[in-house]
């Protein structure tokens, strides 16, 4: 595959810290591919060493096949928009923006061209001499990608670009970058903590914690899917229900004692695992409670601990033997203290060996 | 819409590198501070190892013929009573110095921040003004204002119904003039230095502490001392360090050490050995003498201030 | 209603009793600054009166007959403009070359990792506490050998080794957002062209103020030219002021004076037109970091 970047047991380590631990990693070309995690989980280091900023410890890195650890960040064919936006205060918009242009002498009369093209589609025409500080931020954001842009890059590469924006610019900032995405086509690498914009702007995200790749898939299947406890936790709010639980005979035992039998196609999963213990995750929106006198074969019963009201949703705590477990429901029905069943929806349910904290996979029906 | 040279293309580009960027950056980084170093090794770490070699030898500073002596330019050095007086001298300025240049503009500077509210901007742009004039120029005003005939300081003295000694001739007094040289010249650049570290405490702080009915001298010796110490100790050992160099123009200047020595310090001390005896010998233990004190000093430096470094970061 | 007025009668006395208890810090500042500026006046009125004048009304601030006779008399003793010259000569080469090692230095300390340099810039920062007496013989020695003796190149050399430049600058390019340098190295742009378009226009007023305390330093520099200058016609103002001093208080008062005025009053005006960068730069120095 062309025009791609491709880790391979890429290690970094910081004197003897290890940040990165063997990444493999393969960005297509022309995808928009997310790279989410806690802050200090090493996604922004992945992303400097495919700007070259950050050198390579350990592994190759290709870009576009070619082994690059050892190219110039300036040979790399790569744009990059910082958190900080890195715009040069002492310069102008326009300045700015041809910066690369210039240091690389390009003709003035193509510089002039590009700049005005990219300040069109960014809609910054008339404020070319404008200084930084005059700007507000969401103007300077959009100079940073605008400098980034008119490189014409292989490769863009984003680092938090939207977090200094607040949230209503925010949602703005991602259509656009999606839409300018579309434009160009260049392969988009783009690092987040915040799991809306991952969801929203990636083709494919790619989780990181603690140096390592969690799981690399859509959007959809990192939601629907998660490869692991966390990735199941760390995408949702709030975080996916995780329960320590005991299985035995077709049946799942809660920490309270309570049980409820599990469908066949699950059974077959499980005894397939041959995990030894399980952890059992469901998302507080697939935790459906209902009246208490309903009868379900798979069901279990609880008092209500405390309610939260979210204005367009409910947030149900119940305890479980010491577990806590969270259910959001559209509208309100039950009150503090009130007695209620969670009625167990077998599709929604997701099952970890509780050694390796990996998930047993889903059954093809549930 | 692709860039002309589009692409990386690979081959041509890492043979246009001949090294690794990890390489090349160290060679550019050292290249860098060499005009630096290459000054300091003639002007600075030559001339200390010398310094110290020298002061093993036996010889004159007009005429580089030495013997070498071991320890005894120490013995004379030590021995000698004249020593002694210097360090006295040189102990008496600090002392001074510490006081008008350390404890004054660190009370000022908290009085100025946080105790006074209307302008109070202006004081230090014009009490930093004197940092600027030159020692020998300060040394001139000095002698002029204590004139005992004409100088204005003799004539208030007058007023008062006191005398004025020749201050110059007088052991004590003579240190205490000379000081004044010193303290005028540091003064402003000590207090916006501490103005600066004392306006870091935060302004809540003080205003809690108020609202607890805190005296102001509990504030400043309680909350804005520990808060400011690194500041702090680095003005202290730049008021011994302005004690130590910046009398020695004065001294040359207005009295040559005199009456007696009796003005004399470390550093003019030094001066002579070297200049006007010409004994490069007795001149270099004196300085390895005044660089024992410094070490001491930058090991506090280092071992107080420099700590700073980590908090910050 | 009532408490209202309570209210601002309270206020009122709050306001009243501050400034009332600000007066007095305000005199104890004023008599600071009184002491600070008095002997710059004292020159300046000095440099106006007639001999006779100092003698009767040393006093007073405002001569009573001013006379410019005082700085005729220093143009008529010494080469005054040519004195002038070789201090502004010696003080503009200082602080050129310190600049341009800082620059560098401090470039290569913020903006580069590699291995000593910690070590190397502690050992430089360590300088700047070591007195010149201690290196004062050897360089005396080297200018001696190098056969730069009564020559201004020699009064220039020995300042020239001195880090505060160093550790100034270096303070000041920390506050350079690294992404900005690293937007720079996504080009390959050199170093040089760096610190040409981006750090030096970012440190400007750092670098400025830096480069008059240099300048002002150098220019006040005292012991270097009494050791290596021997003619009149190499002296620099600190020399040709020393002309007008003993130790029994020579006559001369107001030409001494003059000269002072005359030595003072450069740096003084560079002081006046730069001290809002100068207090800046100079109130970090103390922030070690």
């Amino acid at each position: 595959m062309e025009n791609s970047i491709r880790f391979e047991n890429v290690d970094k380590t910081y004197g003897k810290t290890p940040v990165i631990k063997s990444l493999n990693l393969n960005v297509q070309k022309g995808e928009r591919i997310i790279l989410l995690g806690p802050s200090g989980c090493g996604k922004s280091t992945i992303l400097r060493m495919i700007s070259g900023l950050e050198t390579i410890s350990g592994g190759n890195l290709y870009l576009n096949d070619i082994l690059a650890n050892e190219i110039d960040p300036g040979d790399r064919s790569i744009a990059m928009v910082f958190q900080n936006y890195a715009l040069f205060p002492h310069m102008t918009v326009e300045d700015n923006i041809a910066y690369g242009l210039n240091i690389n002498k390009v003709p003035k009369a193509e510089v002039a061209s590009r700049v005005l093209e990219v300040l069109k589609i960014l809609n910054l025409t008339g404020f070319e001499k404008r200084l930084p500080r005059e700007l507000s931020g969401g103007q300077r954001q959009r100079v940073a990608l605008a400098r980034a842009l008119v490189k014409r890059a292989d490769f863009l590469l984003l680092d938090e670009p939207l977090s200094n924006l607040d949230a209503q610019l925010r949602g703005q900032a991602r259509k656009e970058l999606v839409n300018i995405h579309e434009m160009y086509h260049q392969t988009f690498v783009y690092v987040t903590h915040d799991q809306v914009e991952a969801m929203t702007i990636g083709n494919r995200i790619a989780l990181v914690n603690g140096g390592c790749l969690q799981m690399l898939d859509t959007p959809n299947n990192v939601y629907r899917h998660p490869a692991n406890i966390f990735v199941a936790k760390f995408i949702g709010s709030p975080s996916t229900n995780i329960l320590h639980i005991r299985y035995e005979n077709g049946r799942v035992y809660l920490a309270d004692g309570q049980s409820f039998p599990l469908s066949d196609a699950w059974v077959r999963q499980i005894e397939k695992s041959e995990a030894k213990e399980l952890v059992m995750g469901i998302r507080p929106e697939d935790v459906t409670v209902g009246r208490p006198d309903v009868t379900a074969e798979a069901s279990v019963s609880f008092k209500v601990s405390y309610v939260e009201d979210y204005g367009n949703r409910i947030g149900y705590y119940f305890k479980l033997g010491e577990e806590e477990v969270i259910s959001i429901m559209p509208e309100s029905i039950f009150g503090l203290g009130d007695d209620a069943k969670w009625f167990i929806n077998y599709a929604k349910l997701h099952f970890f060996d509780a050694a390796t904290e990996r998930s047993i996979g889903d059954p093809e029906e549930y | 819409m692709r860039k002309q040279k589009a692409g990386i293309s690979a081959a041509d580009e890492i043979n246009r590198r001949f090294l690794k960027k990890s390489v090349r950056d160290v060679m550019t980084a050292w290249g860098y501070i060499l005009p630096a170093l290459l000054v300091f090794a003639v002007f600075m770490f030559w001339p200390l190892i010398y310094t110290v070699a020298m002061s093993f030898f036996k010889g004159n500073t007009a005429n580089p013929t030495k013997a070498f002596v071991g320890f005894a330019n120490y013995m004379t050095v030590l021995k000698d009573p004249n020593t002694l007086e210097l360090l006295k001298n040189t102990g008496f300025y600090i002392l001074i110095l510490i006081v008008i240049n350390f404890l004054f503009p660190y009370v000022m500077a908290f009085i100025n921040h946080f105790v006074m509210q209307r302008g109070k901007k202006l004081y230090k742009v014009i009490i930093f003004m004197p940092s600027l004039i030159s020692l020998v120029v300060g040394a001139m005003l000095i002698q002029w204002l204590f004139n005992p005939i004409i100088g204005p300081v003799s004539k208030l003295v007058v007023l008062f119904g006191g005398t004025m000694p020749t201050w110059s001739k007088t052991p004590g007094l003579v240190i205490f003039v000379i000081s004044l040289v010193a303290c005028y010249k540091a003064f402003g650049y000590n207090f916006l230095v501490l103005l600066s570290g004392v306006s870091n405490v935060s302004g809540e702080l003080i205003e809690a502490a108020r609202l607890e009915k805190t005296s102001n001298f509990k504030i400043f010796t309680k909350i804005v001392m520990p808060l400011t110490s690194s500041t702090a100790i680095y003005v202290l050992i730049m008021s011994i360090v302005q004690g130590v160099q910046f009398v020695f123009t004065p001294i040359k200047i207005l009295t040559q050490g005199g009456p007696n020595g009796a003005s004399s310090n470390i550093l003019y001390g030094t001066y002579q050995e070297a200049f006007l005896y010409f004994n490069s010998g007795s001149a270099s233990v004196l300085s390895v003498l005044t660089m024992l004190i410094f070490i001491v000093l930058l090991i506090l430096e280092f071992k107080y201030v420099e700590k700073g470094v980590y908090y910050e970061n | 209603m009532k408490t209202k007025q309570n209210e601002t009668q309270l206020f009122r006395v709050n306001s009243h009793s501050k400034r009332k208890s600000d007066l007095k810090w305000h005199i104890i500042f004023i008599v600071v600054v009184i002491l600070m500026l008095y002997p710059i006046v004292f020159a300046v009125s000095t440099s106006f009166k007639t001999l006779q004048e100092v003698y009767s009304n040393s006093f007073g601030v405002i001569p009573q007959n001013p006379t410019t006779a005082a700085y005729a008399g220093v143009l008529a003793k010494i080469p005054f403009l040519r004195i002038t010259f070789n201090t502004f000569f010696v003080a503009t080469l200082v602080t050129l070359f310190k600049l341009f090692t800082g620059i560098l230095a401090a470039y290569s300390f913020v903006f580069f990792d590699y291995k000593g340099k910690k070590v190397v810039y502690f050992i430089l920062i360590c300088t700047i506490f070591i007195p010149f007496t201690v290196t004062m013989i050897p360089n005396f020695i080297t200018v001696s050998q190098i056969g730069l003796k009564d020559n201004l190149l020699g009064v220039a050399l020995p300042q020239m080794a001195d880090a505060t430049g160093i550790f100034l600058l270096r303070q000041h390019m920390r506050g350079i957002p690294r992404s900005l340098v690293e937007v720079a190295e996504l080009e390959n742009t050199p170093h040089l062209t760096r610190l040409r378009t981006i750090v030096i226009p970012m440190v400007k007023p750092a670098i400025f103020s830096i480069g008059i305390i240099f300048f002002v330093n150098s220019w006040n520099e005292y012991v270097w030219p009494l050791l290596i200058l021997k003619s009149e016609k190499n002296y620099t103002l600190s020399l040709a002021l020393q002309m007008f001093v003993s130790s029994e208080g020579g006559v001369d008062v107001p030409m001494a004076m003059a000269t002072s005025v005359l030595t003072i009053l450069l740096p003084l005006i560079l002081y006046i037109f730069c001290q809002k960068f100068i207090i800046e730069t100079f109130s970090q120095s103390g922030i070690k970091g």
